[in-house]
């Protein structure tokens, strides 16, 4: 299958499942039994209409050129990329078990590494240390937000 | 219903007051520096900054964030002026004059020949908007569920039919955004759907997140993959600011008539700033004399987009404020923060709350004035940061979105919705779907459903609801035609062109 159905491929898959979904939804008890699953089936069979329009202009175009994927052909910059959002799921579990300012501190940093440079590694702490501790003063100290 | 002076004028001195003028400095120059960052426009700087208005009275926060938005535009066409790289679309026709008197050594005057435009265009359209207001808001009064959903309807496939990428890609996207609606429990049924048994999703996937997730986290991504380690050619002197007579002779009167046209478009939903720009370009340039000049630096070539630029980002709030619809990306993300500071725009806020409404009206014409100041005072400062490497600006921002995420409902699972559609706008960007519709939908959606149920059961059938009144028969058309129109003209000028 050519790359460029992927994507409705994937749209018609989240219509037929959003659709099984919504009519396995339970009955409610007051008013009409049906009125909470009315407007998600509209939306369920609008989605999978327009996906499959969505494929059928896909294979329309089949003989122009798919380029929209070329864009991770850099192989060092889609890696930064992957990176980053381990870094943001490495910053999720640590942000309410070590608290704000130090998991702060340390994802920035690693970002800042990662995208900034390491040759760049004085500029990178002391900006992220100003940074974590600027924040965390202004939004738990200056706008009474809590953080962990 | 004619002007509202008395409101009108208690509205100009809160917006006066020196708390109030604060902000929008503060609001201003973050909004700039934000909007300045290639990439990132209003709607990246709105969404990111929204943590910031914690604790502020719902006034005061309104007004910082209408500052951030006006002063992302400004920013906007301060990195196309100098690199050539637009902030947003509505930024990109200041790129063709802008940059080209960069080149010739005139930076300065560009970048106030594009202040004054945007003082300008943003001057007139507020007069218009003083104008509008009541009276639009009043007819907003007459309308029913019915009519709602038709006017929402109608907004949805505006921006659909509008907006860059396909009209298919549109509705797909919009339709993804309807479904992240109905994830919760439904409050008129008590209904949970698809919740999966998690606690935290049974009040549904907070806007917001949805919001920083597509535009912040995936414009990020999408500029960490395609960024150029460059140094930047930009000169940190940008000689003289003071524009000649002759630029400001043969801009003057292309600001002022390209103010209305920017304003008028701007109310349009989907249209907004890029198209404004782009329409007032282009008609500047077959009215000029000296049209031949345009692309190389003409100084009405950059004025006149930028007028209407700003008219329309003004034009935009017409229906945001009056009929609570947001005819936009950037808007939505307004309307988003506007629900969340407990603010309710439609025609009810002009009657309870009118000094609310013409506040925010006011500090719009005076943050104009001091976005003048902050843009000309303090270039200096402006273009050492954009002198910044934005290797060192998007770790920022990406943390700016987790730590605003995190303060919208005190859960990681945020941080992991977050992460979702943050990839999910870096996937769109590059496959060029449209992703204005998605948020339209997402703010919209409940609005949406709520107003279909109730004009379902209280018409008793569609049709019945359809034929309720006039207004709702004038949207539904208005709908057909903003779908079927522009593949109609397309068709029609292709065929002109094989002929």
């Amino acid at each position: 299958m050519s790359i460029r159905y992927i994507i409705p491929s994937v749209t018609l898959l989240i219509s037929v499942i959003y659709l099984i979904l919504t009519f396995n939804l339970p009955e409610s008890n007051v008013g009409n039994p049906t009125a909470a699953m009315n407007y998600p089936l509209l939306i369920g069979f609008a989605l999978l209409g327009m996906s499959i329009i969505y494929l059928f202009s896909e294979f329309k175009n089949r003989k122009e050129p798919f380029k929209a994927f070329e864009v991770f052909k850099d192989k060092q910059l889609t890696t930064h990329v992957i990176v980053v959002l381990l870094l943001s799921l490495a910053y999720t579990f640590l942000f309410e078990r070590i608290g704000f300012l130090f998991s702060t501190l340390l994802f920035l940093t690693g970002l800042l590494f990662l995208i900034n440079g390491r040759r760049k590694w004085l500029t990178n702490i002391i900006v992220a240390v100003l940074f974590s501790v600027l924040s965390w003063y202004a939004f738990s100290e200056l706008l009474s937000v809590s953080l962990p | 219903m004619g002007v509202d002076w008395n409101s009108f004028f208690e509205g100009f001195m809160t917006a006066l007051s020196f708390q109030n003028l604060l902000f929008i400095f503060l609001g201003g120059l973050l909004g700039t520096i934000v909007g300045m960052l290639p990439g990132l426009g209003p709607a990246t700087a709105v969404a990111v900054l929204i943590p910031i208005t914690f604790g502020m009275d719902s006034t005061s926060a309104l007004i910082l964030l209408g500052a951030i938005y006006y002063g992302a535009m400004y920013g906007g066409s301060r990195s196309s002026i100098l690199l050539n790289t637009p902030g947003d679309g509505s930024a990109i026709a200041a790129t063709f004059d802008g940059y080209p008197m960069t080149r010739k050594g005139q930076a300065g005057q560009a970048l106030t020949l594009a202040t004054l435009a945007s003082l300008i265009g943003g001057t007139v359209a507020i007069a218009g908007f003083v104008f509008l207001a009541n009276p639009l808001a009043s007819f907003a009064l007459q309308f029913g569920p019915a009519e709602y959903f038709f006017l929402l309807i109608f907004t949805l496939s505006a921006v659909v039919s509008l907006s860059k990428g396909n009209m298919i890609k549109g509705f797909v996207s919009m339709l993804l955004g309807l479904i992240v609606t109905t994830i919760g429990v439904d409050s008129q049924s008590g209904v949970y759907r698809f919740t999966f048994g998690n606690p935290h999703l049974s009040e549904g996937i907070d806007f917001l997140v949805v919001i920083i997730g597509v535009y912040a986290v995936g414009e990020v991504l999408y500029n960490i993959l395609v960024i150029k380690d460059e140094n930047q050619q930009m000169k940190e002197d940008v000689g003289n600011s003071w524009i000649t007579k002759e630029q400001w002779s043969r801009s003057f009167w292309p600001m002022i008539r390209q103010a209305p046209i920017g304003f008028l478009v701007g109310i349009l939903p989907g249209a907004g700033g890029s198209i404004a720009s782009m329409i007032s370009y282009t008609t500047e340039q077959q009215v000029s004399k000296k049209g031949e000049e345009f692309g190389k630096g003409a100084p009405e070539g950059l004025a006149s987009p930028e007028s209407s630029n700003n008219a329309a980002s003004v034009g935009a709030f017409i229906p945001l404020l009056t009929m609570g619809i947001p005819g936009s990306g950037t808007t939505a993300v307004i309307l988003g923060a506007l629900i969340m500071l407990g603010l309710q725009p439609g025609p009810m806020l002009f009657q309870n709350q009118p000094e609310v409404a013409w506040t925010f009206i006011n500090s719009l014409f005076i943050g104009n004035i001091v976005l003048v100041i902050i843009n000309i005072l303090l270039i200096g400062l402006l273009v050492r940061i954009l002198k910044t490497p934005p290797q060192i600006l998007y770790p920022i921002i990406l943390v700016l979105a987790f730590i605003g995420t995190y303060t919208l409902g005190y859960s990681i699972i945020d941080f992991f919705i977050l992460m979702i559609f943050g990839v999910i706008g870096l996937l769109m960007k590059i496959l060029n779907i449209p992703v204005a519709p998605l948020i339209l939908a997402v703010i919209i959606g409940n609005m949406m459903e709520q107003n279909f149920r109730m004009a379902f059961v209280s018409h008793d059938g569609f049709l019945q609801m359809l034929t309720a009144s006039p207004i709702s028969i004038l949207f539904a058309v208005l709908t057909v035609a903003s779908v079927f129109l522009p593949a109609l003209f397309s068709r029609l000028s292709k065929g002109r062109t094989e002929s």
